[in-house]
């Protein structure tokens, strides 16, 4: 830039970004800040890291003055605050922080750049939700194509990873690349330099970041697979009971609507996979029972997905069984080792309570010794907390072993004390399948409340008893007694499906 | 420590006309080197702990060949009390820390001092920690200026400007001998620019010149009958010194403007924003030539009337700007006013909202009030879209509340005790400050009050009598050394409290930014100083001690329910020692990278979980909430509800599948040791099991 003698802009450029702790935004501001130094103009920073490194949002606030002022010019007034509606660019490093900017009225769609990064870092709220407490993310991004003048959305965490580097060095690359504030890619190139820090690895990020923005921020999504590319995938996986998938798979879309081939089609694998043939059978059965009651596919669908996930529900059995698959060492080698010479050695942190081992017991002995237990223990029942070490051959025998023995499952107690509220739970959806769409669905999904091992499975079971027990028939009764239809009882079972799964213990 | 200061230390050293490019807080720590310090001290709290941080850095290599001694404070008290020196000797020196709550805790030296005042100049820095990005109660600095008269300065934004302050304070302390306080926002500590340096100044009496004689006057002293001519000379000789001095030296900025009907009053340190205010307004430009004047208070405390009077004087309109209540500065404006019968309409509170930060929207709403006309078009436009996203989101956006780090040492120990409370019943829990507040946040929800650094388990002392469980106190190690000692350990072990304290040693003052503690080890000049907890608390007649390791959380847990349960009477302490993890990886980060980078072997820990296990009910997370334990969506067909996941910033602490454990969850965790260049046998038997299990695998 020439050295002038007139200044012709009245006012600093703002730049605000919203991070987490711990994410760099310190770093990325001091970047920025170098950079205009670099290119001999005026700027100020601020922030609020009182948390930083601890996870907590923070904010950093940038002004930059857009020309060089000349010796003796007054000086700019730089404010240590972002004014609503008044800023020029918003860096986020998390979908999550663009919306707390947004929601602060910072973007103004006259002038705002918005740059963030699509990935997401749940909060503790959206993580301890039992069920699905993670906000949505549309509404994050019709704010943002609303509200930005310009957008650029784009998963900078994983840019980063791509080229191994940091998400805030792509983040500024993409800020270099959109051109909004006066500074070239050199100056941000001298900035990171300057920085003295991992400089070959912040350049690299920073070129991808650049990269993105010029590649109009092209997003890769996965089309999803043909259902019989994975109908072939699933009969390997059942080796031997491969063929027996297949014959009920055919069956079922001989019988059923084309919408629901595929959720059928996986809902059999899983329970052929989980016991056998038979088994499989008997859930197509369920199946068939609702459909001759009149319902829809909407609702049969989710009664297929609920009703296969708790047939497979996860007895020791099982979970030994998963944990032995050739798929599951796999996985983890792939998930946490780059390079085949290392050696990996996995501990699993197994606890089974007394119910969960003589659940797989055949009820005729267990019974009794459940009776005793759960006199004696009526709380925390006596638990065997082990550290299997799988990848030695003594530890996977253990596991392999136990889940060998799924031919005990049918007449063990658990699957007596599963099925008793399972028949229960059926009962009451087949009743009001065609009382009401909205109310069958509710009701089928209180299976989805119940989650977890052990107590915490107890706890919930015992929950859905009691709904299905006790709120469920008289809730109908004035229902039907003031023939309004029936939303009083379908918002009420949602509430309390709600007040359970957000429920502390 | 949690940042290096080496490039900031360079910066200190520089001379005339150099030019130091940093925070605020550089600046004021170089204008103190070019003020002449002898002496240096403080207690470490955000925004003022990198002033003590970078001096620590800076002590060998500047402090020392100055002769300038570094103070690393036990707390606030001591630190207030260290300024004790300039009352008897022409010594300059400066102290810090955070303020309201620092100030509190010394304000009994403060008095002491405030008192027989000072020969040589004393400032204190405080990090005035009010408003949004506050981590403290909400209550005005200014107070204790006005009831102890110390001046206060509130100095405009801008490094050069600190600088000026600082320098010009010392000679206010000086020429009146009153301590003088400079009180340093959040934003404004760590505002980046830039100054022009000027040389570090050698102090005449210092550790390389020491005294010799010393000095007895008794009318220096705070006793009666001194005290009773002290507080003559407050008011008398001091305050009115001081005035004179802020008048004949320009403390105070008067920014002319052609309106001379109105005006406006403001705290320095409210200038940038209210400039900002009314160029958004139309009223200024964006180089702060403003079209009605303003009256610019570096100097907060005391305020000089005939300044005051002389801007008012003729203005039909006076707005006062002053952020916090109880508002001091408009009181004593509109008393000037009123004693001098001036026709001025003053305006304050009545036109801005009275409590919380002075953002720009509050002061712009202000301003508009006050002005009228144009800016009410100008904030509309300004204000066009506000709300829509609101609208647009549905719901607001969830908080994010600062918490416990990634393999953090406190995080399993409120597990532990999360777990115990399930057992055995929820009971009384009194928090305290540090790291381990954050308990008191979501998913811990652990703590029932706080009652200031240290003052947990004092705080427990009414309600452990008055309730039927024991009640369980928390205490850090920083806190411990600050104040817990006596104030909590010896006042309940004095009054035979039957309770349980919880001390979470970490070995750093952690929250701020890893300061060395006594538990440490070395204090922060480098010297090796070691205190004991467990040794002190025994010799404080302490009989029931454990000490656990917290990441062992079904041990700890035992540990708790043995305190709560035992029938031994009196305190009961479980010392949680694990190192600070921020600290920690520091350490191990350099050291994993340098085994790998030359072929050693290295084992390396991390977690995870079987998303095929895991049911999503999420318990783990409502005893854990570790960062890296996160959500991933559900990989099974037929399952909606997202699945819990460990990230790759796992450090492999084994909170996890501890809790899984200790809590009974689920199977779903394991540990996996990655063993980057094995050994020769390592590898040949990892061969040889993966054939043998892979003959059985499906």
């Amino acid at each position: 830039m020439n050295q002038m003698t007139e200044v012709s802009a009245n006012r600093p450029l703002s730049i605000l970004i919203g991070a987490l702790g711990g994410q760099g935004g310190g770093v990325l501001t001091e970047w920025i800040i170098a950079a205009a130094t670099h290119a001999g103009l005026a700027a100020q920073s601020t922030s609020i890291p009182g948390v930083a490194q601890r996870t907590g949002a923070t904010t950093y606030y940038l002004e930059i003055f857009p020309e060089r002022l000349p010796e003796g010019a007054p000086e700019p007034v730089f404010s240590l605050y972002p004014v609503p509606g008044d800023v020029d660019v918003i860096i986020a490093g998390e979908l999550l922080e663009a919306g707390r900017m947004l929601e602060m009225d910072y973007a103004s769609p006259e002038r705002t750049t918005l740059i963030t990064s699509t990935h997401r870092l749940y909060s503790i709220g959206e993580k301890s939700v039992a069920g699905n407490g993670i906000y949505p993310r549309e509404r994050i991004e019709r704010a943002a194509h609303a509200l930005a003048h310009s957008l650029v959305a784009f998963d900078a965490l994983a840019a980063a990873r791509a080229v191994g580097s940091e998400a805030n060095a792509v983040l500024l690359g993409a800020l270099a690349a959109l051109n909004v504030l006066p500074l070239t890619p050199a100056d941000f190139e001298a900035a990171i330099r300057a920085g003295g820090v991992a400089v070959e690895r912040n350049l690299t990020g920073f070129a991808a970041g650049l990269k993105v923005v010029t590649a109009a921020g092209a997003r890769d999504v996965q089309p999803e697979r043909a259902w019989n590319e994975l109908k072939a995938e699933r009969a390997r996986a059942l080796r031997s009971r491969g063929a027996a998938f297949l014959k009920l798979c055919a069956q079922a879309e001989a019988e059923f609507a084309a919408s629901l081939h595929r959720t059928l089609g996986e809902a059999i694998a899983r329970l052929t996979d989980y016991q056998d043939e038979r088994y499989a059978a008997d859930f197509l059965a369920r199946v068939r029972q609702l459909v001759a009651l009149g319902a829809g596919p909407k609702l049969t669908e989710l009664f297929v997905r609920r009703l296969a996930v708790w047939m497979t529900y996860e007895d020791a059995i099982r979970v030994a069984e998963l944990k032995t698959r050739r798929a599951r060492l796999a996985r983890i080698r792939q998930e946490h080792l780059s390079d085949d010479k290392a050696v990996l050695s996995v501990t699993d942190y197994l606890k089974p309570d007394l119910d969960e081992i003589y659940g797989i017991l055949p009820a005729v002995i267990a019974a009794p010794l459940a009776r005793r237990a759960e006199r004696r223990w009526p709380q925390g029942r006596p638990t065997l907390a082990q550290h299997v070490r799988t990848t030695t051959v003594t530890g996977f025998l253990r596991l392999w072993l136990l889940g060998r023995l799924r031919f005990l499952r049918p007449a063990s107690l658990r699957y007596q004390r599963e099925f008793a509220l399972l028949e229960r739970w059926q009962q009451a959806v087949f009743e009001v399948a065609i009382t009401d769409e909205s109310l069958a669905c509710e009701v089928i999904e209180l299976a989805a409340v119940i989650k977890g091992y052990g107590h915490v499975r107890r706890r919930l079971s015992a929950a859905v008893a009691r709904l299905l027990d006790e709120t469920l028939a008289p809730a109908l009764a004035r229902d039907r007694a003031a023939g309004q239809g029936y939303a009083a009882t379908t918002e009420l079972l949602r509430q309390e499906r709600q007040a359970i799964l957000s429920s502390e213990n | 420590m949690e940042r290096s200061f080496a490039a900031d230390v360079k910066q200190l050293a520089f001379g005339n006309g150099q030019t130091l490019r940093g925070e605020g807080i550089l600046a004021i720590t170089k204008a103190l080197l070019q003020s002449g310090i002898s002496y240096v001290g403080g207690y470490p709290g955000s925004p003022v702990s990198h002033l003590l941080d970078v001096l620590a850095d800076a002590n060998e290599s500047l402090l020392a060949p100055l002769g300038i001694y570094f103070d690393a404070s036990a707390s606030e008290a001591a630190a207030a009390a260290l300024l004790g020196a300039s009352i008897n000797y022409p010594m300059r020196g400066a102290v810090t820390w955070k303020s309201v709550v620092g100030t509190n805790v010394a304000s009994d030296a403060l008095s002491n001092l405030a008192s027989p005042g000072v020969i040589g100049g004393a400032l204190i820095i405080v990090g005035d920690d009010y408003g949004a990005g506050a981590s403290i109660i909400q209550e005005r600095t200014h107070a204790f200026a006005l009831k102890s008269s110390l001046c206060l300065l509130d100095p405009r934004p801008g490094l050069q400007n600190f600088a000026r302050l600082v320098e010009a304070g010392f000679e206010l302390s000086e020429a009146s001998n009153l301590p003088t306080m400079l009180s340093l926002r959040i934003r404004a500590a760590h505002l980046r620019g830039q100054m022009i340096c000027r040389d570090n100044v050698r102090p005449a009496i210092s550790m390389l010149s020491p005294l010799h004689q010393p000095s007895f006057d008794y009318s220096r002293i705070s006793h009666p009958p001194s005290t009773f001519r002290h507080e003559a000379q407050k008011f008398e000789l001091r305050l009115p010194a001081a005035r004179r001095f802020v008048l004949e030296r320009g403390l105070n900025e008067i920014i002319p403007g052609e309106d001379s009907q109105v005006g406006i009053i403001v705290q320095g340190g409210l200038t940038a924003t209210t400039l900002r205010a009314l160029a958004l307004l139309g009223a200024a430009d964006g180089f702060g030539r403003s079209r009605m004047p303003l009256l610019v208070l570096n100097v907060v405390h005391p305020l000089v009337p005939e300044q005051i009077l002389d801007f008012l004087a003729e203005k039909k309109r006076v707005l006062v700007l002053e952020e916090g209540m109880p508002n001091f500065i408009e009181q004593e404006v509109k008393a000037l006013a009123y004693d001098r019968q001036l026709k001025t309409e003053i305006h304050g509170k009545d036109l801005i909202a009275a409590q919380g930060e002075y953002v720009p929207q509050v002061i712009i709403n202000a301003l508009t009030r006050f002005l009228a006309g144009e800016a009410e078009e100008r904030r509309a436009a300004l204000l066009q879209h506000a709300g829509r996203a609101r609208q647009m989101l549905e719901q607001p956006v969830p908080p994010r509340p600062p918490a416990f780090c990634t393999g953090c040492p406190e995080r399993p120990v409120f597990s532990a005790l999360k777990i115990a409370q399930r057992e055995l019943g929820a009971t009384h829990v009194a928090a305290d400050i540090g790291c381990h507040a954050f308990a008191t946040l979501p998913p811990f929800n652990q703590g029932n009050t706080i009652l200031g650094y240290g003052m947990g388990l004092a705080s427990a002392g009414a309600v452990a009598q008055a309730f039927d469980r024991r009640v369980i106190s928390i205490m850090g190690d920083g806190g411990f050394w600050h104040s817990g000692l006596t104030a909590g350990v010896a006042n309940a072990v004095y009054n035979r409290q039957d309770s349980v304290l919880v001390i979470l040693e970490n070995f750093y003052t952690s929250a701020t930014g890893q300061q060395a503690n006594p538990s440490s080890g070395v204090n922060p000049r480098g010297q090796a100083v070691k205190m004991s907890i467990a040794e002190t608390i025994r010799s404080l007649g302490v009989r029931w001690l454990r000490l656990v390791n917290p990441y062992r959380v079904s041990d700890t847990l035992a540990v708790i329910k043995e305190a709560m349960t035992t029938k031994a009477e009196g305190l009961k302490v479980i010392i949680a020692r694990g190192e600070c993890q921020l600290e920690r990886q520091r350490r191990a980060k350099p050291q994993i990278a340098a085994k790998l980078k030359a072929g050693q072997r290295i084992a390396l820990p991390r977690f995870g979980v079987d998303a095929d296990v895991c049911t999503g009910d999420k318990s783990c997370m409502r005893l854990n909430g570790c960062p890296s334990l996160t959500l991933r969506e559900n990989p099974d067909p037929l399952r909606d509800d997202p699945v819990a996941h460990v990230d790759e910033s796992c450090v492999g602490c084994g909170l996890c599948g501890e809790v899984a454990h200790a809590a009974v969850l689920c199977p779903s965790f394991y540990e996996v040791k990655v063993i980057r260049h094995p050994r020769f046998i390592e590898r040949a038997l990892d061969e040889i099991r993966r054939r043998i299990i892979g003959l059985l695998q499906t």
